[in-house]
């Protein structure tokens, strides 16, 4: 092979990369736009979706439940395992761990850690089963019938999402902060009463986590039902759909995670 | 896509060309099939056969040319795509239930008489998952007749069954279309089946109708191709 | 039409959550077991042991089955061998898959870090505690934690996904067929590639992480990154980065052995896989989470 048809090739191939990006990233966009679209407008006009949102909201909220507590419980006590021993070494600020460690849950971990877990759970579990309806032709079906995948299948759970995130982050949090006092208790003597201490938390702390939440539980439906659409083949469309909706709807929970606390802390300084 | 149809057509295909990416699947076909005819689709695997059933049913959008259907359109899937987080009953509702028009109080009577004419009364509870090859087939075949659909599509209704169920299946078929002179276009693989079935049989190869003629002389064709094809000949 | 179930009786519900919290409960227990079992086997095909053979040898005895000859078993002892092609394709697949997305979450923790520190900085003036606070979570915590998540995500789902596509493609039955031990010739390879290669991305991760924290805390706070640099190198010892690097290696192990597992025992074709990198994503997370606190409490 010569030199320039080489480079021809190379430069064809990143052109069509990047033409795929570009159409895979409006697709993203319209799949988002006609989700938003359909939870505002459509949801309650015409008919219910059969896999309604309660059933939704039990799949994301009850199934994680455990696994979200289970997981920010070993976190919180990993966290102030680690804040405390940093603590004896320099500054007596071991009293202040259980105040910090709550509005640092409230703030950031609580609805980022929740909302990564459930990257992993719900979005997995939407983008297989969305993936598998779509190699099954199922998808096609629901068109035959005029229903829009979009609005039959990923609004619920839009909406469920949403919903739950916030839910389960609470409970996370919750978790998280007994966790950390047992082991703060437990390990280092911190005394529960100075340990959970929620002084440090203010409105906008709440606030900001609220949005996070929400804006996490969003995300993770929308991208990986996107991922979900365009499986493709058989056993492996669906097993690298579900794949990049793991990490798709993680690493969008990272960005987004940035983006929100960067523009807190901006406009009014509780990043 | 027009539901308006001169002259007794129900589905009119004129210069369609379909590609997916740099592939051209499909290239300038016509196909005009009258109404309550009986069209069989044969062909090698990679020819194009599904997709043009599925540019017929809407589901793919075509690059060039026009497609014309007269009336509803129902459809059964190569897998049947039965919805497997709805009941049997439910799943035959679904064309009902969201495209609309009928009362919601008939919807269940007619269900039931569907799912008794494919011989299924009693399995309205199930799920799909319950069920073997042929009762998915059936199911799918009442899902896709339920709403009287004045043409039904049929993807490889009898891939991957034995030869009684095929021959029950195609009696199912046969049963709906003389009861309701709907139209029927049937992709299959089984050409003897699909050759018994339909009254006219169309050979698709290389993106395009190479041969349309009566399904009787399908063995004896003009074109040694399709000979070849019809008798199993390599 | 969705026909309304008619409401079960108070007891049969209960009843039915009871038995249904019993399946669970069952099922993770049987996981745990498998994936315990896989470790147990791998562990034992890195060490010399003995092997059980089959020697084919010739039936006199027409009691026997007439159709296959008679085979008698032996222990044989088998050294340790590791498919190096093998070892070497999968070391360089994982690395090179994983690491735009290791590198974007460490820049992005790094940038997360100064923001949540920015408000210490602010109420206690603590400028020269940025380096030494964030590298100290960098390395012993978030780092593995986050790349081990993302790695997770990333390879543990893509690997399951692959061996569950073998699987219902009865590709594995092909290869025992072909007396080929699946566990030497697929698993033993993608454990250790798994573990080497999220140990190798933990490092790059923690310095971009590091990197990122500098560039933030240049732009967020006006720290020049050079005090970063001082307050953490003179604070953060070698033993706070083994200690992260530690807990990378049990993460790899971790998230290699459940993603094997749900890999190998697929069940039901296109949904079963899918199925499958579901369970496997969220059994990793659970272990990584689980065995942090671990390596923590005894480490420490």
């Amino acid at each position: 092979m010569t030199t320039a048809t080489r480079t021809r090739r190379t430069i064809t191939s990143i052109g069509s990369r990047t033409l795929e990006t570009v159409a895979a990233v409006a697709e993203l966009g319209s799949v988002a736009a006609q989700t938003l679209a359909g939870a505002v407008f459509g949801y309650w006009r015409g008919k219910r979706p059969a896999g309604g949102i309660a059933r939704q909201m039990y799949f994301v909220g009850n199934r994680s439940l455990l696994f979200v507590l289970v997981t920010l419980g070993f976190v919180g006590m990993v966290m102030v395992y680690q804040t405390c021993l940093l603590t004896t070494k320099v500054v007596d600020g071991r009293n202040q761990v259980g105040a910090q460690w709550i509005r640092l849950l409230v703030l950031d971990v609580g609805p980022s850690l929740t909302a990564m877990m459930l990257a992993t759970r719900v979005g997995a579990g939407i983008a297989a089963e969305i993936g598998s309806m779509k190699v099954t032709e199922q998808l096609d079906a629901l068109r035959m019938s005029g229903v829009t995948p979009v609005r039959y299948l990923i609004v619920p759970r839009f909406l469920a999402c949403v919903f739950m995130t916030v839910v389960l982050s609470m409970f996370g949090i919750a978790a998280s902060w007994a966790a950390g006092g047992l082991t703060g208790y437990y390990s280092f003597q911190i005394n529960p009463r100075i340990f959970f201490d929620v002084s440090m938390v203010e409105p906008a702390h709440v606030v900001v986590g609220l949005i996070k939440a929400a804006t996490f539980g969003a995300a993770i439906p929308i991208v990986s039902g996107f991922c979900g659409l365009r499986a493709r083949g058989s056993s492996e469309g669906v097993g690298a759909a579900t794949t990049s909706a793991v990490i798709g709807s993680s690493f969008a929970v990272i960005v987004l995670d940035l983006v929100i606390s960067f523009v807190a802390m901006t406009a009014f300084g509780a990043g | 896509m027009l539901n308006a149809t001169a002259q007794g057509l129900a589905i009119e295909l004129v210069g369609v060309g379909k590609r997916f990416g740099s592939r051209t699947v499909l290239g300038g076909v016509d196909l005009r099939i009258a109404r309550g005819a009986r069209l069989g689709v044969i062909g090698p695997a990679t020819g194009g056969k599904s997709v043009l059933l599925k540019i017929i049913a809407g589901l793919y959008r075509p690059e060039a040319g026009l497609v014309r259907v007269a009336g509803r359109i129902g459809m059964l899937f190569q897998n049947c795509a039965l919805f497997d987080f709805l009941s049997v009953a439910d799943n035959v509702a679904f064309p009902l239930v969201q495209e609309g028009g009928v009362p919601a109080a008939e919807i269940e009577p007619r269900v039931a008489a569907r799912l008794r004419a494919v011989g299924l009364a009693g399995s309205e509870r199930k799920l799909p998952s319950e069920l073997s090859g042929g009762m998915k087939k059936r199911v799918g075949l009442a899902r896709a007749t339920v709403a009287t659909p004045d043409v039904v599509l049929y993807d490889e209704p009898t891939a991957g069954l034995d030869p009684v169920t095929t021959a029950k299946i195609y009696g199912l078929l046969r049963a709906d279309h003389d009861a309701r002179g709907s139209t029927a276009v049937v992709v299959s693989s089984d050409v003897d089946a699909v050759a018994a079935f339909a009254d006219t049989i169309a050979f698709v190869d290389g993106g395009g109708v190479r041969w349309i003629g009566p399904a009787a002389g399908l063995r004896d064709a003009d074109d040694a191709r399709v000979r070849d094809f019809a008798r199993g000949t390599p | 039409m969705s026909p309304s179930t008619p409401a079960a009786a108070p007891a049969g519900a209960i009843r039915g959550s009871i038995a249904a919290i019993g399946t669970a409960t069952l099922g993770a227990a049987r996981d745990a077991g498998g994936i315990v079992v896989l470790a147990a086997e791998v562990l034992r095909s890195l060490f010399p042991h003995f092997d059980s053979v089959e020697d084919r040898g010739s039936s006199t005895d027409p009691a026997q089955s007439p159709v296959r000859s008679v085979r008698s078993r032996s222990l044989r002892l088998r050294w340790p061998s590791i498919d190096g092609r093998e070892l070497v394709r999968n070391l360089y697949k994982m690395g090179w898959r994983s690491l735009p997305i290791v590198t974007m979450t460490a820049l992005f923790v790094g940038g997360l870090m100064v923001i949540q520190f920015a408000s210490f900085v602010q109420q206690y003036g603590a400028r020269g505690l940025v380096g030494w606070g964030t590298g100290y979570a960098v390395l012993r915590e978030v780092g593995p934690l986050m790349i081990g998540l993302m790695f997770s995500g990333r390879v543990g789902a893509n690997n399951a996904a692959e061996l569950g596509t073998m699987t219902v493609t009865e590709q594995i039955d092909g290869l025992q067929a072909l007396a080929i031990d699946p566990i030497r010739y697929l698993i033993v390879p993608r454990v250790l590639a798994m573990m080497i290669t999220l140990a190798v991305m933990t490092m790059v991760g923690d310095a971009v992480a590091i990197l990122g924290v500098m560039l933030s805390s240049q732009l967020i706070l006006d720290i020049h990154p050079l005090t970063v640099w001082y307050s953490l190198v003179q604070n953060i010892g070698v033993g706070d980065f083994l200690h992260g690097m530690g807990k990378s290696l049990v993460f790899g192990a971790a998230i290699a052995l459940s993603s094997c597992y749900f890999g190998l025992t697929v069940k039901g074709g296109a949904i079963g896989v899918g199925k499958a990198v579901n369970a496997a994503v969220v059994s990793a997370a659970v272990s990584i989470c689980f065995l942090d606190f671990l390596m923590t409490y005894l480490t420490a």
